[in-house]
């Protein structure tokens, strides 16, 4: 494969105005790539593995920055950057899962410029896929890492359909485990879609990783109130401590009354092209107290239905064991 | 507009991915175009009188294969639709559903090869030089099926053989309750592969158009009636097929 030292010419966009990024958005469609704190985007147009016609950069949108408190929970514009997600005082307080997750977001470097739309929207780490190989996701007929051959050991567990790649967010498993909503914004309007339908796998979208249709921009993300204060487990296993995307990563949101569990959601990240819940695992959990003993019970619960490749069998312990930390009292 | 799809890969290398969508819209303008010139062609003709349903019946089809024709017809839809509807942004999880019909159509089709070639008289679907008049000379009549319904099934045989040969090869290559999934076949195979399925599924959804025309014409719709009911009357028997090449059974009871 050829190699790049500079990027291809590509027009820039910069409005200061949603309503004119939407129209851009709107007019250049697939040919415009919406441009966040360009962390995912810069590899992709420099390698040449993605050729857009066009680049909307919407940091200049005033509106999509900042953390608001709403009647119920928070709001969080998609342009802020992660650093400021951290930071965040309200977040921290209330809704440390996320803290937690956007804390272990690639490197501290990254997080100041990289935003939590573009942690959200981020495109797979797949190398097959993102060496511009013509794979299903690119739009292809075969998959090159669920071969004989392939290197599969960073690949899913779960929900494979023909494509095996996974979604690298550490914050989307936070998302869908604090129940947040995605607010959408078009020409034709607004939609707020829940976390766990924003993000898509290959049965449905072989080629995109959420719902967003061409036209589309995330505008921000809603939290709602019903797990502020809660207790949260965030855990992420990666071969490097910063810079590095999970192995495998666990987001717990519990109601603990009286000692037990009234409600859990446990969400695991790196097995499957969505954020995956364990949902025997938080049926299971309910009337439980945390403890070592229940963890033992809970943790093979994390990996039935697994289809691990011919490199990732590593992942069933892994999931087993953070599930089993989540569980700890 | 192109004829296929191709994707340049990453070393410059035009990869062949399938065949070209756009040649759907092809298809279906020149369809309708030809369901329209038809229907003005038809309502310009002399009508005759049309044979009456009254009287005594004869057995066109047997419950077996009318139920063939249609478990075939709801495959092949279930196909269409899984298969065509993705491609143009209704998206939802049709890969399952679109194999599990693709076996439900190869089951029925091995069960019309075995029967046709064993139970059937598999030469009342033949073409033979005799056919070939039957454009040009209005006297003569068909045996149990027209010229031109000898030639929908060839038509449809020949892109359903297509269709299920390269959609088992794309089976193989997915993973089922069966077998996991193998990677033997090259790119640029794979691609013929998927040129061959999409163009035959095209040319299908084409020749489908034509049938459910010609099923629903109103001096047709008698034989959609026999392949729903079984029968034909026959004053409709003799109105439009020759009693000397074609001698039905008795009616279905």
């Amino acid at each position: 494969m050829a190699s790049f030292d500079v990027m291809p010419d590509t027009q820039l966009y910069q409005p200061v105005e949603l309503a004119d990024a939407l129209e851009l958005a709107a007019r250049l469609g697939e040919n415009g790539w919406l441009l966040g704190g360009g962390q995912d985007t810069y590899g992709w147009i420099k390698d040449r593995a993605k050729n857009p016609a066009a680049m909307i950069d919407l940091n200049g949108i005033e509106a999509l920055h900042g953390i608001r408190e709403t009647a119920d929970g928070i709001e969080i514009g998609a342009a802020t950057t992660l650093r400021d997600v951290i930071r965040n005082p309200l977040i921290s307080e209330h809704y440390r899962l996320l803290h937690d997750a956007a804390s272990r977001v690639a490197s501290p470097q990254i997080r100041n410029v990289g935003t939590i739309g573009g942690n959200l929207n981020q495109d797979t780490r797949c190398w097959y896929y993102r060496r511009g190989l013509s794979c299903y996701r690119a739009g292809g007929n075969l998959c090159y890492a669920d071969s004989p051959q392939g290197m599969n050991r960073e690949h899913c567990l779960f929900d494979a359909s023909r494509c095996v790649a996974v979604s690298p967010s550490d914050t989307a498993t936070a998302m869908v485990a604090l129940e947040a909503s995605m607010v959408a914004e078009s020409l034709d309007g607004q939609r707020v879609i829940p976390a766990e339908k924003f993000f898509v796998g290959p049965r449905t979208h072989i080629t995109r990783m959420t719902s967003l249709e061409p036209g589309e921009i995330l505008t921000s993300v809603r939290i709602p109130a019903k797990w502020a204060g809660k207790r949260f487990y965030f855990e992420k296993v990666s071969d490097r401590n910063v810079w590095d995307f999970a192995l495998v990563s666990i987001a717990v949101a519990m109601n603990v009354e009286n000692g037990t569990i009234a409600e859990s959601r446990f969400v695991c990240g790196g097995v499957a092209a969505v954020p995956h819940r364990l949902r025997q695992v938080e049926a299971a959990a309910r009337g439980r107290t945390l403890s070592d003993e229940a963890g033992e019970e809970l943790a093979p619960l994390a990996t039935r239905g697994a289809k691990p490749l011919n490199y990732n069998h590593f992942k069933l312990p892994l999931m087993e064991n953070l599930v089993r930390r989540a569980m700890r009292s | 507009m192109d004829f296929a799809e191709f994707k340049r890969d990453v070393w410059g290398r035009e990869v062949l991915l399938g065949v070209s969508w756009d040649l759907l819209w092809v298809i279906l303008v020149a369809a309708f175009l030809f369901i329209a010139i038809h229907t003005v062609y038809k309502a310009a003709a002399r009508k005759g009188p049309r044979p009456s349903r009254d009287g005594e019946r004869v057995r066109r089809h047997d419950g077996v294969d009318r139920a063939y024709h249609w478990l075939m017809a709801i495959s092949i839809f279930a196909l269409i639709i899984t298969g065509v509807l993705p491609v143009f942004g209704i998206e939802f999880a049709w890969l399952t559903i679109h194999w599990i019909a693709g076996l439900v159509l190869t089951a029925v089709v091995l069960f019309h090869i075995v029967r046709s070639l064993f139970w059937q008289d598999l030469k009342s679907m033949w073409i033979s030089a005799k056919d070939l008049r039957e454009p040009f000379d209005a006297a003569h009549k068909p045996g149990k099926y027209s010229l031109a319904q000898k030639g929908m099934h060839a038509g449809v045989t020949v892109l359903t053989l297509l269709v299920i040969g390269s959609g088992l090869t794309m089976f193989a290559m997915i993973d089922t309750p069966w077998w996991e999934r193998s990677n033997a076949l090259s790119e640029a195979t794979l691609g013929w592969v998927f040129f061959i399925h999409g163009l035959s599924t095209l040319l299908l959804i084409g020749m489908i158009c034509l049938h459910v025309y010609f099923g629903l014409r109103p001096e047709k719709l008698f034989y959609l009636r026999s392949m729903w009911k079984g029968w034909i009357s026959r004053d409709e028997l003799s109105a439009n097929h020759d009693p000397e090449r074609w001698k039905p059974r008795a009616p279905p009871t």
